[in-house]
C-alpha cells in the first residue's frame, strides 16, 4: 500500500508539461463547444424568439 | 489555470464533464418538448393540445 499521506499530495499523475497541453486542448474543444452553442442559439432566435 | 490539471484527474474530468452536458442537454430537450412554442415535433397547440383545451373549458 502506498504511503498513504500522499494520496493527498497535490499531483496527479501529470507533469506540469502535459497539463499546459491538455489545457491547451481542454480549452480548444470549450471554444468550439460553445461556438456551436450560439450558432444553435442563434438559429432558434430566428426560428422562435424567447424574449 | 493550467494547474487545476494537477490537481483535477483529467480522465475524471472528462468523463463528469461529458455525463454532466448529456444529461443536462437531455432535460433541456425534453423540457422545450413540453413547451407549447418550442415542441419541434407536434408543433403549437398540437391536437392533444386542443382536445385537452376542449375537454378542460366546459
Amino acid at each position: 500500500m502506498s504511503d498513504p499521506d500522499d494520496r493527498l499530495g497535490l499531483r496527479t499523475y501529470l507533469t506540469p508539461e502535459e497539463a499546459k497541453e491538455f489545457h491547451k486542448l481542454f480549452m480548444g474543444s470549450f471554444l468550439g463547444f460553445t461556438a456551436v452553442a450560439v450558432v444553435a442559439h442563434i438559429l432558434v432566435w430566428a426560428w422562435r424568439p424567447w424574449l | 489555470m493550467w494547474r487545476m490539471w494537477l490537481i483535477f484527474d483529467p480522465r475524471r474530468a472528462l468523463v463528469a464533464l461529458f455525463i454532466f452536458l448529456f444529461v443536462l442537454a437531455l432535460v433541456i430537450h425534453f423540457i422545450l418538448l413540453s413547451t407549447d412554442t418550442y415542441n419541434w415535433l407536434d408543433g403549437p397547440n398540437s391536437a392533444q393540445g386542443a382536445a385537452a383545451a376542449a375537454v378542460a373549458t366546459p
